[in-house]
């Protein structure tokens, strides 16, 4: 068993891009050769083990040993965390299993609103911060600015932070030291009964999933029937153990303070809900860890699959994915104008981002996407209250008493030349202001209340361009408000569109309709004849566009029987309509579609 | 005894045309032109079973053909009409560029049985005709329209391109009427398409494209003028007085088999559609063996029922008498004036033409 005044578990915390799995892989690199004597034997089975398989499964806690200036060897549990507003929760679970955090700051561009955002929730766990500064090795690097900027911002002392280059290999050692003697060990009690932390878990179709814990109090070993406290699932478990750079080490057993993963042929996720608590069956803890929260989806939007046949292939893909990601939710939905799809949840923006992506990358799905909505909240006249994740479910004006919009709390720290236009900004998309603070150097932090509905719309793009990206925003959801939405109808031809139907505060709603009108007049392929666009409210239209009808095709001459030009052209055509969505009597390519649905301006 | 439509392909031209993309050589010499027409007579006399066939159309295309020589046209139509069984009223045209022959070559040409000309007119301006860096002036085309009139050929067709560079309506309206004066028998007319790789993609910055809709207006003028002219609108690019319909272009849209001789000719032959290689060196070398059967070209491969269906009714809308469709119709296109139905015979109506390879897409 692991001597737990020599144990130390950490996350390292940063901004994107300010070098925290540079950091990482240093951490691993530099302390391998205490480890790798140690793995030597598994290693070899480990790695053939995946080699068969064909995969490599992607540890999320790393075990590894490092000898300190103090003679001792220490057992160091690097734990990972997603970077993103998107995965606040996850994040804030992972911290849960820490004792301590580093935080990574890029000395070229200081503090941003992620660095912040990941330091408070730290805070909010207890974790000792230890700042690390990072790309001291560029010249732009600030590095007492930066030292300041951390005192002043975060109010934690900097004088001792390790100034290093992760590119580099710069002081390495510094951070390592500082880990063993700033972050305190765990305290737990290993004679109590078994409380464990699940923090993530993944799914492996050889092992079932894979749950990695934090042991808080007692002792969890191979053999042991555990119960997730919140889920009430039971299972006996197969496997215990810990992870580190070279696989799985299966060692039996974990201890109050350790961090490793167990396995039980869980055929389920959503059996091993992150912030569950796992203890013994037969002897179970009095009351689970506190802090579980279920996460649920805030955004959500359609998939289809743009090839209609594929829609068998999109429901694989969309399993499998689920298997893997318990927050992504999906149920079928069917739309007049693009058929067969799926109506899927997702935590923001990012989460949504990622799943298209991975469906389009690795399952080689062609999809198309409906505009991303939030979920309304909406009072009907009998008093019922209704959550909407789909436009085209929004009931109609006469039947709501009252609809509401999440909102959330965003904080937006920029160079003070872009505070003009970031309050520009944030009024054009109906924020509330709440308070600014001048930071360190010519830096502000600016605090708005903003429908999320905006955020999801373009704000991140629109942010982006007005600071030149030099603005970072990170935000937090903060309930529900009472807001003046309306649903937008599009028409083709006079046939309403569902997919194109989005709802949107009603000051906005005329602007929105001329916008996404125009970018279907543009959109649209002249056909063979004139078709209407129009934007409605309520049945009442308040934009329109006509999209001219086609009258001419290319007349060019087949020489001497040459039909080989002809013939591509046709193929062209067929394989162009092959995509096309028939909107009723108009056709529209994916393209087009994805071009009006684009947010950019 | 099955019909059969022979092409014979020469590249060769006096000048490159600014909006050409296709496989000529100007200003050949001599000698490869005489090696080209001998491997054309080779070529002719290897065809297996020459005899089984009746031939309906002979057609001379290039490139220019006349550069090749009228000795030489001479020659090779010779073995054609030696080898082949060509019917008395078989349909047997050349291409012919103004400046490219004389009143004597023209005669002669009549003399060994050529019965149609095709004359590229292309403008009656010749500020266009100069941009395109056509080898002729309007008035060098009046001159052989007339020489060939002279020496008694009958059966005369024009081509004529629209939505030419720098042409505005009026300028368009007159060619267009110059070349009714005429009265020609047949007048084809097609789209500037403007190919990358052309002089003319090249500079097309430097000149005015007329518009999309100054191209439908230059298209309404064309239809509207020929017909009035007593034309009817046969096919897709063709007009003709009564009766004067080229049977070597309606052959083509009715998948007549058609065999075709020269360097990057094209055939549909065994239902096959082929293409010979296009280097004339290579196909001079290799002209003693016979290229009869499909299975010696590369890139040769039988049409599929399915595409053969397709084609069917892709090359049998270009024609007004339309083709035989037994799937439905979508109701907006003959609701909107694109296609007419009579039982199972689909047309493009005069509107429908215009924006065929649309209807075409959505009717296959």
């Amino acid at each position: 068993m692991t001597d737990i005044s020599k144990i130390r578990n950490f996350s390292i915390i940063a901004h994107i891009d300010h070098g925290k799995s540079t950091l990482a892989d240093r951490l691993l690199e530099y302390t391998e050769a205490v480890s790798k004597r140690e793995a030597v034997d598994r290693m070899l089975d480990n790695m053939e083990l995946e080699r068969e398989r064909g995969i490599t499964i992607k540890a999320r806690a790393v075990n590894f040993k490092y000898k300190a200036d103090d003679g001792n060897i220490y057992d160091l549990n690097l734990i990972d965390t997603p970077g993103h507003v998107d995965f606040n929760y996850e994040v804030s679970r992972s911290l849960q299993s820490c004792e301590g955090a580093l935080l990574v700051v890029d000395a070229t561009q200081g503090i941003q609103a992620q660095t912040l955002a990941n330091a408070y929730l730290a805070v909010d766990n207890d974790l000792e911060i230890l700042p690390v500064i990072n790309k001291t090795d560029l010249p732009s690097a600030n590095i007492p600015g930066t030292k300041d900027e951390i005192e002043e911002i975060i109010g934690i002392p900097a004088d001792e932070a390790p100034e290093i280059s992760a590119k580099m290999g710069i002081n390495i050692k510094d951070v390592l030291e500082q880990i063993v003697k700033s972050i305190p060990a765990p305290n737990g009690n290993p004679e109590a009964p078994l409380k464990a932390l699940i923090f993530d878990s993944c799914y492996d179709s050889y092992k079932g999933v894979i749950v990695y814990i934090r042991v808080k109090d007692g002792v969890v070993k191979v053999g042991d029937k555990v119960r997730m406290m919140h889920t009430g699932a039971e299972f006996e478990l197969v496997e215990v153990g810990t992870l580190s750079t070279f696989g799985f080490n299966p060692k039996g057993v974990l201890s109050a303070g350790e961090v490793g993963y167990l396995t039980a042929s869980i055929k389920s996720i959503a059996d091993t809900e992150v912030g569950d608590t796992v203890t013994l069956a037969d002897a179970p803890a009095e009351e689970a860890l506190p802090g579980f929260k279920k996460v649920l989806p805030m955004v959500y939007s359609g998939i289809y699959p743009a090839d209609g046949a594929k829609y068998g292939d999109l429901k694989d893909a969309l399993e499998k994915l689920r298997l893997n990601d318990s927050a992504f939710v999906f149920e079928p939905e069917t739309s007049a104008a693009l058929g067969f799809g799926f109506r899927c949840g997702f935590l923001g923006l990012l989460h949504m981002e990622i799943i298209q992506e991975r469906l389009e990358r690795e399952f080689n799905l062609d999809l198309i996407t409906t505009a991303p909505s939030v979920i309304y909240k909406i009072t009907d006249k009998k008093g019922e209250v209704r959550m909407i994740d789909n436009p085209t479910n929004y009931p109609t004006p006469d039947e709501i008493e009252e609809a509401a919009e999440p909102i959330v709390n965003a904080t937006i720290i920029t160079p003070t030349a872009y505070v003009g236009s970031i309050m520009e900004l944030c009024q054009d998309r109906r924020g509330v202001f709440i308070d600014m603070k001048y930071v360190a150097g010519d830096r502000a932090e600016l605090h708005y209340v903003l429908p999320l509905n905006e955020i999801i719309y373009d704000f991140f793009d629109a942010l982006k361009s007005k600071t030149k990206g030099y603005a970072s925003l990170d935000y937090e959801h903060a309930g529900y408000k009472p807001s003046k939405l309306i649903k937008l109808d599009f028409l083709l031809n006079g046939e309403n569109v569902d997919a194109l139907s989005f709802i949107v505060h009603a000051d906005k709603s005329y602007a929105r309709a001329r916008r996404i009108v125009e970018k279907l007049k543009d959109n649209i392929p002249r056909q063979l004849f004139e078709i209407p666009v129009q934007a409605a409210v309520g049945g009442k239209i308040i934009a329109r566009e006509t999209v001219r009808a086609l009258r001419k095709d290319v007349l060019a001459k087949c020489y001497g029987g040459d039909i080989t030009r002809k013939k591509k052209l046709l193929e062209k055509q067929k394989e162009g309509k092959k995509k096309m969505r028939s909107l009723g009597s108009v056709e529209l390519s994916k393209d087009a579609f994805m071009a009006v649905l684009k947010l950019d301006e | 005894m099955k019909d059969l439509m022979l092409y014979f392909h020469i590249p060769f031209c006096v000048s490159k045309c600014a909006y050409c993309s296709f496989y000529s050589i100007p200003k050949a010499k001599e000698e490869l032109k005489e090696e080209y027409a001998n491997a054309l007579i080779r070529q002719t006399k290897l065809f297996e079973n020459s005899d089984k066939y009746t031939v309906r159309s002979v057609y001379f295309g290039g490139g220019t053909p006349t550069v090749l020589g009228v000795d030489r046209l001479e020659k090779v139509f010779n073995s054609v009409f030696e080898t082949f069984n060509v019917i008395n009223n078989a349909e047997v045209t050349i291409e012919v560029n103004p400046c490219t022959v004389d009143k004597q070559g023209l005669s002669l040409l009549k003399s060994i049985g050529v019965n149609r000309l095709s004359i590229g007119a292309q403008s009656f301006n010749d500020k266009t005709l100069k941009l395109l860096n056509r080898a002729h002036s309007a008035d060098d085309f009046l001159r052989c329209y007339s020489q060939a009139r002279k020496v008694g050929f009958s059966n005369i067709s024009a081509d004529l391109i629209f939505a030419l560079p720098n042409e505005t309506l009026a300028d368009f309206t007159h060619s267009v009427n110059s070349l009714i004066e005429l009265k020609p028998e047949h007048v084809s007319i097609y789209g500037l398409s403007v190919d990358e790789g052309t002089p003319l993609f090249k500079n097309k910055s430097s000149y005015a494209f007329p518009s999309e809709d100054e191209e439908e207006q230059q298209y309404e003028v064309l239809c509207e003028l020929l017909k009035m002219a007593g034309y009817s609108h046969y096919e897709i690019s063709n007009f003709s007085l009564p009766n004067y319909e080229s049977k070597h272009n309606c052959g083509y849209w009715q998948r007549m088999p058609y065999f075709g001789f020269g360097a990057g000719a094209h055939s549909f032959f065994k239902c096959r559609r082929f293409e010979a290689a296009r280097d004339v060196l290579a196909f001079i070398k290799n002209s003693h063996i016979s290229f009869t059967a499909p299975t010696n070209y590369d890139n040769s491969v039988p049409l599929s029922e399915v595409e053969a269906e397709e084609e069917r009714i892709m090359l049998g809308l270009r024609l007004k008498r339309g083709v035989e469709i037994t799937k439905p119709v979508p109701k907006y296109l003959l609701d909107n004036g694109l296609v007419k139905k009579h039982g199972n015979t689909v047309s493009l109506t005069e509107r429908g033409f215009r924006v065929s390879n649309s209807i075409i897409a959505m009717l296959i």
